[in-house]
């Protein structure tokens, strides 16, 4: 693997069911450059989360190998997946899923807390990262005080916060209207080329997919498409 | 440390559910503390009165025999025993004292009242007259209260006293004692002197009573005055081994309703943290996915339950306190005789009590928890993530 690539997916599949068995991903194969922005696109049940979830270190394949800079996570073990979902990887979800007992600068300090960084020190951090998503004023509000597209700022503060090599997002615009989804992939796609980080952004929008560099479209488990935008 | 802090906030949000939990933990604990308080003060006042109403050591006559003879020599041996502080010989036997019409069974004790009032104490239980009375002389007798009360007499009032065979004899009686217990109704003390003149029986006694120095290690002497002297001594604990096996036996009971009581305070523990697990599903699978490990998600719940524990734990213990010192100052309206002569609840404040009912509360609450943080640190993070 070159270094140029930080991911590499090799014969990937993914069975469910004990009883009727379902194909979710079928013998996939793939590289993911650093610095990549990329989109995973296609129709619901194609798979594309299922993906999403194995390249996160959520979920584990029934068969393949995923590398994930240089490490072979289908052989980790659990503790080595957590550290690795901790400091090389950022979540972003459809819902933002922020602590709601904790305020925004807290809800971001949190995966460096995770990593054992000094609580000064991850404070510092978090404010700079809230800054970076223009929310450097209302670190104090929790959750329920922030609209929708506030929280998923928030939730992405919190997703770059470990300074990740790859950042997930798995429909993370599903719940906004379409002039906030937009600044939100302003904002992403302004992240990615200052601070060089993987971006996989799952999405079933294809205005959205179009403004990424590469998309890769999945139709019942299988690359139907990988082209460069 | 982000753990505590999770498990702070958890509890901060839903102060009010969780202080539901707070309360049954500390209701439990302080039901407990006050109830053992009460059965440590009611089992040291039971072995206390039993110490204090008998010899800690009885020697009876050997085997075969009805009286001990020589009883100096076999007094000043004990005398010379370690650990012994008291002993008294005394000629006890039935006898009948009449007063007019009035005739009642009572057990005549002949005594040397120093020596019997060093090894039982009796000047204390003393409501008129003065014990050494009956060294005085002519006949002199003490009888106990409800005797007393049976053959309507008082102090000054002259009583005759017989036993089958005897000639009956004239007792002026110069005292009236009252322990509290049974005894009363059948209590009289006279010289040993002339008890045993009395029965005819000079230079003999019935049994020597010995007060020992250190109450709970009395069967070792008296072992040992058994084996070298032959005569049969028995100790306030062989004497007294029903009670005693019944206290302890009362003990393992309510042990069971302890642990009733604080299962159920461990419920509401394990209720509250099942609600904030199910609440948390998404919030759980976040923090899965932010890296922590599941060993983390298990101590925030742990700690949850430990929190709310040590809280109520905390308040319990003060509530047990508080409850103690209330309870000590509450006087019972009953006769003396019928609680064992106590006329206020007898609780003993032990530290040791606050500490058992503390730590195994403790140790329920941190039980209740297993289960619900088991269930959060094995959740599925894609699973959780999607529920909501």
């Amino acid at each position: 693997m070159s270094e140029k690539n930080i991911i590499q997916i090799t014969d990937l599949t993914k069975v469910y069911g004990d009883g009727v068995k379902i194909k979710a991903l079928d013998n996939v194969n793939m590289t993911i450059g650093r610095g990549e922005f990329m989109a995973i696109v296609g129709p619901s049940g194609s798979g594309k989360s299922t993906l999403l979830n194995m390249i996160g270190i959520l979920d584990t394949p029934t068969s393949g190998t995923i590398t994930l800079d240089g490490v072979d996570i289908t052989k980790a073990s659990e503790k080595e997946r957590s550290k690795m979902r901790n400091q090389k990887l950022g979540f972003i979800f459809q819902y933002h899923h922020l602590l709601p007992d904790f305020n925004a600068v807290e809800n971001v300090m949190m995966p460096l807390l995770i990593n054992g960084i000094k609580p000064t020190n991850a404070r510092a951090k978090a404010h700079t990262m809230l800054k970076e998503v223009g929310l450097g004023e209302r670190i104090n509000h929790k959750p329920r005080q922030l609209s929708g597209g506030e929280n998923q700022r928030v939730a992405i503060a919190r997703a770059l916060a470990n300074s990740p090599e790859i950042v997930i997002g798995d429909e993370l615009t599903g719940n906004l209207d379409s002039k906030t989804s937009e600044k939100i992939y302003e904002l992403l796609r302004k992240l990615n080329r200052e601070h060089n980080q993987t971006f996989i952004l799952v999405t079933h929008d294809e205005q959205m997919a179009e403004k990424t560099e590469r998309i890769i479209g999945l139709v019942d488990g299988k690359i139907t498409e990988d082209k460069s935008t | 440390m982000f753990e505590i802090n999770i498990a702070l906030r958890h509890i901060k949000a839903r102060r009010r559910q969780t202080t539901f939990s707070v309360i049954a933990v500390a209701l439990s604990v302080a039901i407990i503390i006050v109830s053992m308080s009460m059965l440590t003060g009611f089992r040291e006042n039971i072995i206390e009165t039993t110490v204090e109403n008998q010899a800690h050591i009885t020697v009876s006559p050997k085997e075969n025999e009805d009286y001990i003879s020589l009883y100096h020599g076999l007094e000043s041996f004990i005398r010379e025993q370690e650990g012994v502080a008291a002993v008294s010989s005394y000629y006890k036997r039935g006898a009948a004292i009449q007063y007019r019409h009035n005739v009642e069974g009572a057990v005549l004790s002949g005594v040397r009242p120093v020596d019997e009032d060093h090894v039982l104490n009796v000047k204390k239980d003393m409501i008129a007259g003065e014990f050494e009375s009956i060294l005085g002389t002519g006949n002199r007798i003490i009888l106990g209260s409800k005797l007393a009360d049976k053959l309507e007499v008082g102090i000054d009032d002259t009583v005759t006293v017989s036993f089958p065979g005897s000639k009956p004899s004239d007792f002026k009686i110069t005292g009236i004692i009252q322990t509290g217990t049974s005894a009363d109704e059948t209590l009289a003390y006279a010289n040993l002197e002339q008890v045993q003149d009395f029965y005819g029986k000079s230079g003999i006694v019935t049994g020597i009573g010995i007060r020992v120095s250190d109450v709970y290690a009395v069967d070792p002497l008296a072992d040992r005055i058994d084996r070298e002297t032959g005569y049969d001594a028995e100790s306030w604990m062989e004497q007294s081994s029903e009670i005693l096996n019944l206290l302890n036996t009362q003990r393992q009971f309510v042990f069971i309703f302890y642990l009733m009581i604080f299962a159920i305070s461990g419920f509401s523990i394990a209720n509250i943290l099942n609600m904030i697990v199910m609440e948390k599903v998404g919030e759980i699978g976040m923090l899965l996915a932010m890296g922590t490990s599941r060993k983390s998600i298990l101590a925030i719940f742990l700690l949850e339950a430990g929190i709310l524990g040590i809280i109520g734990v905390i308040i319990g213990a003060v509530l047990g306190y508080v409850s103690c010192i209330l309870l000590i100052s509450y006087t019972i309206p009953v006769p003396p005789e019928m609680y064992f002569g106590l006329d206020h609840l007898p609780i003993r404040i032990a530290s040791e009590n606050f500490l058992i009912a503390g730590a195994f509360s403790m140790v329920i609450n941190i039980l209740a928890g297993i289960n619900p943080a088991h269930r959060a640190s094995k959740m599925d993070p894609v699973e959780a993530i999607h529920s909501v």
